[in-house]
């Protein structure tokens, strides 16, 4: 690969006028004539999906990736990790060995106590996978997951733990995981942006989330997410202005293209044949948007499944279901936040509405994708930038980052599994220790790219997203 | 093609200095642009990654010999140097670059490596490092004057390549005009162009555009992405932070060319100055504008390290051109940056007073925070005068008293104003204060008897806003109190402060008297000086029966009041609430009545008076009101009262007093709140304030929890020319800092700052990383001419304008930009420049552009707060902490100049996004220009440009029929239309005007679109040239300047 280089951006868009220009010829009747085709876009637009990997580095196992980003951290103990030694413990000092001296975010300061988990376990599906009692559908798909009980991150705050779990660093301007798998892989659709993102938010536990989480940071801004709106319109500017029909935006943009063919003709600038190639994409996203929304082709039933009051709703059943629609017009990241699980209070509360909210529709979503024999190629992450501690803070957990636990399914996934383990007191990550960046460079590499080769040149430097760190995790690879 | 005519002095230079440039390996052109990307990462400063304990950028380390005895280079011979055999071994195994390191070495670049050691391997220290050296200037092309012509005509007559023709006038004027105010040129400033024959036309219009003020705020766009300036702290809730004053500041200091070394002194250590001055220490804002938290659970000491590493971050980049990041946590792996120069570095910023946690939580104490919620500001700051505010204060003020004038002049009939004046006349000789204070009676009902939970929900009925009312509590109440009687002119006692639920009432006999305004007063030593008191109060109305009807205020002030917040925006009034803090004096406040009130001979004006505090003090009632409740009897309002004639300031006293003149009181209570927000001319700026400086240790591996590293005292880098170093006596000061960057020991930033102008103007930095002067950056193009540039800044008084007149002057900006087909073998990135570099205008000027050629942008004004254009709705909506609601600007604010955008760090307004401007978490010193859809689909549908297209298409409307789309073109392309343009666009609005013919209500919502109005005689027409406009500024010609 040619790692992105911002200097030698700038300095290519003079040597990409002589690739185009020797594209379309250098005279103006050639331009024009181009231009006169209405399949003068995809002279170019080639140019625009495709990624710096000329081929991908290792096996392709997956073709996308669904991210539920559990935003504000849920309760691992809760859900994924039984600790009946803890439950044992509850309402009793925490062992001081466990803590001294490790990073505390709100119960800074303060006497720490146990908590034991507040549901029962059970174990689920042929595996026998052991997860919570009150998640009967994520439960259902037990078969289909690979538990990951010891993860680690680095950061306690919501901010910037969000930031490094999407960009391995905490340092501003690194793009986000799906810039990469944008920038690497480039996108199989030109109708959509490549890297989506939807938000919703939970009745409790709300944390605040920054669009920084899908900026492509350092790389050009057409690999950044582009965040679909539940108020209002769905992409920002996507609708025509009031009063402007779809036949008369064609006018206009037939018009735009007219005078920039007329610009051309006496300019050499390759950008003029770039941002005529960008206002066919865009009238074309214009033009898939509208359809992407409509859900009337989706089965009563479907809904049902979801979960889904009403369509379109911005709630994260709703979203789930998009998410399935994004997938399967080859949109290569699609980033769902929701904003449920800053339980430092009302925890078993909490817990209750994120099963009526988040269990059903992630169940169905990846029945769903199965269904469709889609789940094959796709990839799901399912977790927060954080856990909870296993100590109590009044009636809920604080963050924790020593040990939590996400799951993934799908794409290359070894289903039907749990890997690694916390101490007994669900604390620290001790077997099979998994950090951010082993994450990353393992969801990577199901996606064909190794993670020491998709650099980025910045400052003099090769930015990667697993930094100098990362380790592929096999165990968790079918 | 013409020819300039400075080839041919040129060719000789070049063939003078050609005899040693061929056949030389240079250590800094050459071997160490391979070594750094190949070698360094294991044979370079990081002791830690090092290979072999071989290290080659030390020439005296590379020259001994290696644990196995082999010596890595050898001078002179190439055959007995290890690292020759190495890049030429056929060896997998023994082969560098390493099969690790995926990077592979060209034939040619290994054939370069063998040169350089046969000629002897001289390294040269790196070039951005060394000191600079003034270089010979090339001899001067014929007729010229500037020396960046001789030095980039001698590379290009070297190369044997002919410069471009100058670019047409019309195209020169407006990439002036673009690159120095970031407006384009009218057309009357075209055609005078064109007129003006001189010789010195051009320059003419160079230094008129260097002295419009809109050259400071196109220059301030640069800087404040160096200085990462935005309206929210970043972090988490990302609330407003007030640091305004200092985007006034960075635009004034362009504006008046202020010497960039005091610029650079007074952003580094305003406050540290002799007598500092308001302007420096709003200056020093610039050490506050890093992000900053108030998360709750946010470690205080985990953020101190995150706010001190970035600003090393920052401080490095903007001055030194150096990424000093990686050195947090390592030695630089290919400068020679250590670990230790970012901590010695970072130890000079540790006296600048900031809070970890902008919060005082139980778990992480702030005590002098005690209080500050997510509306408060972010300490320290300081009020200073604002010329901005100051110049809206007096219009607004002239605005005011033109409206009562207006009222005045349309006032035919004086009845009611002579009979007001006579009941006024009679009242003030009673009362010659202009203030009743009749007996009553005050009495304290209890709390309800109501469940707590109940109480609780019901217990905030507070006035809200300006016109709301009195709520009465619903729930039954106990049997009242006695009341207490007191006499005209009493002061009461308050039996105790007022707790939630209670009631404290006062009634007042007032009479027949109408009352406008209430005013209560608190007595010097009502309570003890500097104790508080949190006050709300309603008022009524209660009949014979004991019913009351609610009275309503509309605008309150004490003559003492803290501030309270909304979002860090003080609110300037007491409508929502008083807390007062007790001076060791009286104190008064005034409520303004919504309508004055008389009550009848069965009635009394009651006051529920709510305050923790039990006070002592007076109530009063008045028939005379005021724009500005604390001047109701005010001394110059008293003898105003006294002139018998109907002048604008009798008419004020009498709209305001008698209430009865609804439409014009609401234009003028408007006005009133929008002048009370000019804050009298003042705002308050965030600033650098010393304090006793944190401990600053090396953080290994930057951990903030490693407190295993030596502490470090405020020091020079250690790679840069004229170390300075703090001593157990003297602890060197951001002052020491800033006399060292401007000092004739450091090279480095005027390299940095001439190589940043110059991208400006030409596209491309002579170094093309902005960012990084270090050995990972580019040697530059012309590396005489950035030295002779640098010397030229630094030793002639760090002139910025003249620097850039310099630039804009030379005929190498003057060049046509169309890029050059012929030279794309021998310089396919035009880095010599035989032509001008065409560039899209950046975000904030695609929008000025627009706005501009639409006649909508206020140009009128300089500086100021920040303003709101239209953005997509509920685009804030996962911030919390406090949730955001969006309103657009109304008024004129709306069509501001984007550099004037509200800068929300986390939701950066999607147009600005799109267009490449960063959210300025960081110092960024170069934007990147993509080419997307998303900014197709801005330019075509988002509101701004939807209006502007349409305001444009009036400007057009009113001129004659066969002149609009020539002026259209003069306006968008600062050009005349060319005849092959005109036909299809004729085609276009003849489509559109039928349609719109036919589909009427489609013509009326376009042409709706936005906060303005065009005047339409035929809407159809209107909104098909709102189309035809829509193409003129889409297209690509309109937001690039060639």
């Amino acid at each position: 690969m040619r790692p992105y280089d911002p200097v030698a951006h700038a300095l290519s868009i003079n040597r990409r006028s002589f690739l185009t220009k020797s594209a379309y010829g250098l005279g103006s009747a050639a331009f024009a004539m181009l231009a006169a085709k209405s399949g003068f876009s995809d002279l170019h637009a080639a140019q625009f999906s495709k990624g710096v990997l000329q081929k991908p580095d290792l096996p392709v196992k997956a073709k996308r990736v669904i991210f539920l980003c559990m935003a504000g951290g849920p309760p691992h103990l809760e859900l994924f990790d039984n600790k009946p030694v803890l439950k044992s413990l509850h309402g009793q000092a925490f062992p001081e060995s466990f803590t001294k001296g490790k990073q505390i975010a709100q119960l800074q300061n303060t006497v720490l106590k146990a908590r034991g988990g507040s549901f029962e376990f059970k174990k689920w599906g042929k595996s026998g996978m052991e997860l919570t009692d009150i998640f009967p559908h994520i439960g259902g798909v037990a078969d289909d997951l690979c538990v990951v009980r010891s993860l680690k991150t680095e950061q306690i705050n919501h901010d910037t733990a969000h930031a490094f779990f999407n960009t391995g660093s905490i340092i501003k301007g690194r793009p986000s995981m799906g810039s990469w798998l944008l920038y690497g892989l480039g996108s199989e659709t030109e109708n959509l942006p490549g890297y989506i993102v939807l938000t919703s938010a939970g009745r409790t536990g709300q944390q605040p989330i920054s669009s920084r989480q899908w900026s492509s940071g350092v790389l050009p801004s057409k690999y950044q997410g582009i965040q679909f709106q539940s108020k209002g319109e769905a992409v920002h500017y996507i609708g025509n202005p009031e009063g402007v029909c779809q036949s008369t935006q064609r006018q206009v943009i037939d018009e735009i293209r007219r005078l920039n063919g007329q610009l051309a003709e006496e300019t050499v600038d390759p950008e003029i044949a770039t941002r005529v190639a960008q206002y066919e994409m865009a009238f074309k996203m214009q033009s898939s948007v509208p359809e992407l929304l409509d859900f009337k082709s989706e089965s009563a039933k479907t809904l049902e499944n979801y979960g889904i009051k009403e369509v379109g709703d911005g709630s994260f059943a709703s979203n789930c279901l998009m998410a399935r629609r994004l997938a399967e017009r080859g949109v290569r990241m699609i980033q769902l936040y929701h904003r449920a699980w800053d339980l430092h209070g009302g925890l078993d509360n909490g817990m209750k509405m994120g099963a009526e909210d988040v269990d059903k529709a992630t169940g169905a979503l990846i029945r769903d994708l199965k269904e469709r024999g889609m789940l094959d190629d796709t990839l799901i992450l399912w977790g927060g930038e954080f856990g909870r501690t296993p100590m109590g803070q009044g009636t809920g957990r604080d963050h924790h980052i020593a040990g939590y636990s996400v799951f993934l399914a799908g794409g290359g996934i070894k289903a039907g599994t749990t890997y690694g383990a916390t101490d007994e007191l669900g604390y620290n990550a001790v077997e099979n220790v998994v950090d951010v960046h082993d994450l990353h460079a393992t969801m990577l590499a199901l996606m064909g790219i190794d993670h020491h080769r998709l650099n980025v040149k910045y400052q003099g430097l090769d930015v990667r997203l697993t930094g100098v760190a990362g380790k592929v995790v096999k165990g968790i690879m079918a | 093609m013409r020819v300039l005519p400075l080839v041919a002095p040129f060719l000789v230079v070049g063939l003078l200095g050609a005899a040693e440039s061929t056949d030389t390996v240079r250590f800094n052109r050459d071997i160490r642009p391979i070594m750094s990307d190949t070698c360094f990462h294991c044979h370079g400063f990081d002791p830690k990654s090092r290979k072999g304990s071989l290290r080659l950028d030390i020439r005296d380390d590379a020259l001994k010999a290696g644990k196995s005895g082999a010596i890595a280079i050898v001078p002179g011979k190439p055959d007995e140097s290890e690292v020759i055999k190495r890049l030429f071994t056929k060896d997998e195994d023994d082969v560098m670059p390493n099969k690790e390191s995926h990077k592979t070495l060209t034939a040619a670049q290994k054939d370069l490596f063998r040169r350089w050691v046969a000629q002897g391997a001289v390294y040269e220290p790196h070039w951005a490092y060394k000191a600079l050296e003034a270089p010979v200037v090339p001899a001067l092309p014929t007729g010229g004057k500037n020396p960046i012509d001789a030095f980039i005509g001698a590379k290009l007559a070297e190369k044997k390549i002919r410069p471009s023709a100058e670019a047409s006038k019309e195209r020169l004027l407006r990439r002036a005009s673009l690159d120095l105010t970031g407006l384009p040129p009218t057309p009357a400033e075209t055609a005078a162009f064109l007129a003006d024959g001189s010789a010195d036309a051009y320059e003419k219009q160079v230094d008129r555009l260097l002295a419009s003020p809109r050259f400071g705020e196109r220059m301030a766009v640069w800087w404040l992405d160096v200085a990462r300036f935005a309206d929210t702290v970043g972090y988490h809730g990302d609330q407003n932070q007030r640091i305004f004053p200092y985007r006034d500041y960075v635009i004034n200091a362009f504006n008046t060319n202020k010497p960039f070394d005091v610029f650079t002194r007074e952003q580094l250590a305003g406050d540290l100055l002799p007598n500092p001055t308001e302007e420096q220490l709003v200056a020093s804002g610039y050490n506050r504008l890093n992000m900053m938290t108030r998360e709750g659970g946010a470690q205080v000491k985990e953020y101190l390290a995150k706010y001190g590493a970035e600003r090393v971050r920052s401080v490095s980049n903007a001055w030194l051109g150096s990424t000093f990041g990686c050195a947090e946590c390592h030695d630089h792996k290919f400068d020679p940056i250590k670990s230790a120069d970012f901590y010695t570095l970072q130890a000079f910023f540790a006296d600048v007073k900031q809070w970890g946690v902008y919060a005082d939580y139980n778990y992480t104490p702030e005590p002098e925070l005690k209080g500050v919620g997510n509306d408060h500001p972010f300490y320290p700051e300081v009020r200073t005068k604002n010329a901005y505010r100051t110049k809206k204060d007096a219009e607004f003020r002239a605005e005011l008293a033109s409206l009562y004038a207006k009222t005045l002049a349309e006032q035919k009939d004086q009845t009611d104003f002579s009979a007001w004046q006579k009941d006024i006349a009679a009242f003030l000789s009673e009362h010659p204060t202009g203030l009743l204070s009749p007996a009553g009676t005050f009495f304290l009902k209890a709390a309800p008897p109501v469940a707590p939970a109940k109480m609780a929900a019901k217990a905030p009925a507070k006035n809200t806003d300006a016109t709301s009312v009195a709520k009465k509590p619903a729930a039954k109440k106990p049997a009242a109190p006695a009341p207490v009687a007191f006499a005209a002119g009493a002061t009461i006692k308050m039996p105790k402060g007022v707790a939630k639920g209670e009631d404290f009432a006062i009634t007042l006999n007032t009479g027949a008297t109408p009352i406008a305004s209430v005013r209560i007063d608190i007595p010097k030593g009502s309570i003890p000086a500097d104790s508080a008191a949190n006050i709300t109060a309603r008022f009524g109305i209660v009949d014979a029966k004991g019913k009351e009807r609610p009275v309503a205020f509309h605008l309150a002030d004490a003559t003492h009041r803290e501030p309270r917040y909304n979002s860090t925006f003080e609110l300037t009034d007491i409508n929502a609430g008083w807390s007062l803090k007790m001076p060791d004096a009286d104190v008064h406040a005034v409520w303004l009545l919504d309508t004055p009130v008389t009550t009848k001979a069965d009635e009394k004006f009651v006051i529920h008076f709510e305050s923790n505090a039990a006070l002592t003090l007076k109530a009063s009632v008045s028939p005379l009101s005021h724009d500005d409740p604390l001047k109701v009897t005010a001394p110059e309002t008293l003898s105003s009262h006294k002139d018998p004639r109907l002048t604008a300031a009798t008419v004020a006293l009498f709209l305001n007093s008698r209430g009865t003149d609804r439409a014009t009181l609401e234009k003028t209570r408007t006005l009133t709140t929008t002048l009370r927000r000019q804050y009298d001319g003042y705002a308050w700026s965030m600033v650098t304030q010393a304090t006793k400086p944190l401990t600053v240790r090396v953080l290994p591996r930057g951990n903030f929890l490693d407190e295993t590293g030596p502490v470090v005292l405020p020091t020079t880098p250690s790679f840069l020319p004229g170390l300075r170093t703090s001593t157990e006596q003297k602890r060197l000061t951001r002052l020491d800092l800033a006399d060292w960057i401007n000092s004739k020991d450091n090279p480095i930033t005027a390299r940095t700052v001439m190589n940043r102008l110059w991208q400006i103007f030409h596209g491309t930095g002579l170094s093309a990383g902005l960012d990084d002067l270090g050995s990972q950056g580019e040697l530059p193009s012309h590396p005489e001419l950035l030295e002779w540039l640098s010397l030229e800044f630094r030793d002639k008084g760090w002139d910025v304008k003249k620097m850039i007149r310099l630039m804009v002057t030379s005929r190498t900006y003057r060049q046509s930009s169309s890029l050059r087909p012929d030279l794309k073998e021998t310089d396919p990135n035009n880095r010599l420049l035989a032509s001008q570099n065409p560039r899209r205008l950046d975000a904030e000027f695609v929008r000025d552009n627009a706005l501009f050629v639409a006649g909508l942008l206020n140009i009128a004004d300089v500086g100021g707060p920040s303003v709101k254009p239209y953005q997509p709705e509920g685009y804030y909506e996962p911030m919390q902490f406090p949730n955001r609601t969006y309103v657009a600007s109304k008024d004129s604010d709306q069509w501001r100049r984007g550099l004037y955008m509200h800068w929300q760090r986390m939701y950066l307004h999607p147009m600005l996004i799109n267009f490449d401007a960063p959210s300025r978490d960081e110092c960024t010193a170069l934007r990147s220009y993509s080419n997307t859809p998303q900014q197709a689909l801005t330019l075509l549908n988002d509101p701004t440009f939807v209006e502007a297209a349409r305001a444009m298409a009036a400007r057009l409307l009113v001129l004659p029929a066969g002149d609009r789309l020539g002026q259209g073109f003069r306006l968008a392309m600062g050009r005349d239309i060319k005849p092959a343009e005109r036909p299809s666009l004729e085609k276009l609005i003849a489509a559109q005007t039928a349609y719109y013919k036919t589909n009427p209500a489609e013509a009326a919502k376009l042409i709706k679109v936005g906060f303005s109005q065009s005047l339409a005689a035929d809407p159809a027409e209107l909104a098909a040239w709102t189309q035809a406009c829509r193409v003129l500024l889409n297209s690509h010609e309109a937001i690039t300047r060639y």
